[in-house]
């Protein structure tokens, strides 16, 4: 699943523009004084959450008095290039909206302040998982803050379901359950997936991504996932557009009811309501399928740039925006969890109020306890995009399963370098 | 009235500073960064011709090259063509020729992303024309799954677009074609076929000329049709990327590979100019015949 569009519809670049000028690294102190201006910037959140970003910024100014909080926010859309073109040319905002995936490379260039070593007692304030992501495997040191989590249920249609003979109170459990509900469903011409696995799909099949610095995905484990997945495909079980489907994808044709299964969120269950009544009516929600016992999990987070010339409040505002207190209130009006220890106990989290939202919500609180960030924050876009491609061609039968992970782990090893 | 030298240069410095920044800069710096290792985030080191090596042996150039070589060879007959049929039809004066024209120039306008989508719809295994495909008893065709009909109907979309744009430059030139090259035609008792071959082809080869090298490099770095199309992904297995869709998936994000990147645009640069000037030459012939 594609981690950056799951809130609101968070939703790539040009090569002309970088130098070989490279990029400075200058380092303000982050123990110096909380006050002159800082420049925060997120993605995508204007305008449904113009007046709670506002209200965080207006309190933080308030609670330390002679800071000045700059928002800009930046479209979905162009984002990465954004960052790409800001990190190129040492120039990235103080405080800057980031998922793991975007803050790695920028920590391992070493352009990102490391907050196990400026904060030492932030990390027990934020789930051990969430705050884990950030970090450089092997290396150590944490390069963000994390801010919002998600994890959702799977969504299938029960219309679909019943179609098929099938009993709609009854969805697969796992993936050997999966690929026998997915047969019959392709019985009856019915589709259950709009796309090829993901990494995170690996992971929750319980291959072993990444060891020793290098991609791993081509176990024997990986291979008997994808001959799964082929066996599916042959048989009509996913749509034939599975073969380049991205995860927003994937869920407009569940939206069109033409697949009968998808991975979502509590966000997804307010957009059926709304955008897909006729689906809505006949949604059902199940727990994610894995065979580790922990579910996926997406997040985002904030990191503080070691170019920041106002690195303490930076640093400061960025543990604010990050707090219990400030995060639940976001949850509350995004959809989202917080990643911070405390938040979670929240009763909106953990009481039921009998509607559908509220059993997601509750359900999904549950599961972020033991939930996994299962793509490693080394897979970069090539990387999704490599793989992809290798599982088309598996899917095809241009090559072997086992071929097609060789050739896609060792893309994703030669892109590591 | 006292003539100042630099005042003609005043008039050109902010065309000419933008030309420098984002045009002459950019293109200079690719050329450097060609010869580099350099990733979205470092500077990179010198490496020679280390990338133009590496990608002589790159099944993905080849593959990417020979698409966008397929896709010239698809689009320019038919936007050579057909923009000049529509452009005889468009240029008689009848009641409503305006709508016609209007018609033929809104897809040139039309936002790319808005026309990819509504081309994804009609085109999807469940989009209209697959429908209508399956209501006449046919099977669902996948004209966006499979790798050489992706292609064709990427062409189709090019050619669609462009029809308007080459209409316009075409209408221009028949504006030019003198009448009474076509009123002898008549007199000695050409036909409406006739005349065409033998009057408005001859008058119009030098736009036909210039139509082609256009279309030509245009359909050689063709991204948009195809990306959008494809979802971004090239088609299954990216078995339909073009060389400029390989160029941005190379360069793109952080972890992108700027130094390989750039070596590709170089290529692609060498092509293009190889292109113009086989039209250049082509023109100058003409013009001496």
């Amino acid at each position: 699943m594609k981690r950056r569009t799951f809130l609101a519809g968070l939703a790539a670049v040009p090569v002309a523009g970088c130098g070989l000028s490279g990029t400075s690294n200058t380092s303000s102190s982050a123990s110096g004084q909380v006050t002159g201006e800082i420049t925060f910037q997120t993605w995508s959140l204007k305008p449904k959450y113009t007046d709670y970003v506002n209200g965080v910024v207006d309190a933080f100014q308030k609670q330390h008095q002679g800071t000045t909080v700059k928002w800009v926010d930046q479209p979905a859309d162009g984002y990465l290039a954004k960052v790409m073109a800001d990190a190129s040319a040492g120039s990235l905002p103080d405080v800057i909206n980031v998922p793991p995936d975007l803050s790695f490379p920028l920590a391992k260039a070493g352009q990102l302040v490391d907050l196990d070593e400026s904060l030492k007692d932030a990390r027990p304030e934020y789930l051990e998982n969430a705050w884990q992501a950030f970090e450089i495997p092997g290396r150590g040191g944490c390069y963000g803050f994390p801010w919002y989590l998600n994890t959702g249920p799977i969504f299938y249609n029960k219309a679909l379901f019943q179609q098929a003979g099938l009993d709609p109170d009854k969805p697969p459990t796992n993936f050997k359950e999966l690929e026998a509900t997915a047969l019959k469903l392709a019985e009856k011409k019915v589709a259950i997936l709009g796309q090829t696995p993901s990494i995170a799909d690996f992971g929750l099949y319980g291959v072993k991504l990444f060891d020793n610095d290098k991609f791993t995905f081509n176990e024997p484990k990986g291979v008997e996932f994808v001959e799964t997945y082929k066996r599916m495909y042959d048989a009509g079980a996913l749509i034939p557009e599975a073969l380049t489907q991205n995860y927003t994808g994937a869920g407009a044709k569940f939206m069109a009811q033409q697949t009968a299964m998808n991975a979502g969120s509590a966000y997804d269950l307010g957009k059926f309501k709304t955008d897909a009544p006729s689906l809505y009516a006949n949604i059902g929600i199940t727990t994610p399928i894995t065979n580790t016992g922990s579910a996926n999990m997406f997040l985002h987070g904030v990191s503080v740039p070691k170019s920041s010339k106002n690195q303490a409040t930076a640093l400061a505002f960025g543990r604010f925006l990050t707090s219990a207190e400030n995060q639940v209130a976001f949850a509350k009006l995004a959809s989202i969890f917080p990643s911070t220890s405390k938040g979670g106990d929240d009763p909106y989290f953990t009481t039921e109020d009998g509607t559908d939202e509220a059993r997601v919500r509750v359900a999904a609180a549950k599961q972020l306890k033991t939930a996994v960030n299962y793509t490693p924050v080394q897979f970069s876009d090539q990387m999704r995009e490599a793989l992809l491609q290798q599982l088309a061609d598996a899917m095809l039968g241009k090559k072997s399963p086992k071929q097609a992970l060789d050739d896609a782990v060792a893309e994703c090893n030669r892109l590591l370098k | 009235m006292t003539h100042r030298p630099y005042t003609p240069w005043l008039f050109l410095a902010p065309g000419l500073a933008i030309c420098l920044l984002f045009v002459i800069f950019p293109f200079f710096n690719m050329i450097v960064l060609a010869f580099t290792d350099a990733s979205a985030l470092g500077g990179g080191q010198f490496t020679g011709v280390d990338n133009f090596v590496r990608m002589a042996g790159d099944p993905k150039f080849w593959a990417a090259a020979r698409n966008s070589l397929l896709y010239m060879v698809g689009v320019v007959p038919p936007l050579v063509l057909l923009p000049l049929l529509i452009a005889m039809l468009a240029q008689k004066v009848v009641p409503g020729i305006g709508i016609f024209r209007t018609a033929f120039f809104t897809p040139v306008i039309a936002s790319t992303v808005v026309v990819g989508l509504i081309w994804t719809w009609l085109l999807d295994s469940r989009g209209l024309v697959n429908s209508v495909v399956e209501a006449l008893g046919g099977t669902r065709i996948g004209f966006l799954t499979d790798s050489t009909l992706l292609l064709i109907s990427s062409m189709v979309v090019t050619v669609w677009r462009g029809l308007g744009y080459y209409m316009v430059i075409y209408l221009a030139a028949l504006a030019n074609v003198p009448k009474d090259l076509h009123e002898a035609a008549m007199v000695d008792g050409a036909g409406p076929v006739r005349r065409f071959w033998s009057v408005t082809v001859p008058s119009l080869r030098p736009t036909m000329v210039l139509v082609a090298a256009l279309s030509a490099v245009n359909g050689f770095r063709v991204f948009s049709e195809i990306y959008l199309l494809s979802g971004g992904t090239g088609g299954p297995g990216g078995a339909s990327t073009t060389l400029v869709m390989l160029i941005q998936s190379v360069g793109r994000g952080l972890t992108g590979e700027v130094g390989y990147a750039s070596a590709l645009s170089v290529v692609l640069f060498v092509i293009l100019l190889g292109l113009l000037l086989i039209t250049l030459k082509l023109n100058r012939r003409e013009d001496q015949l």
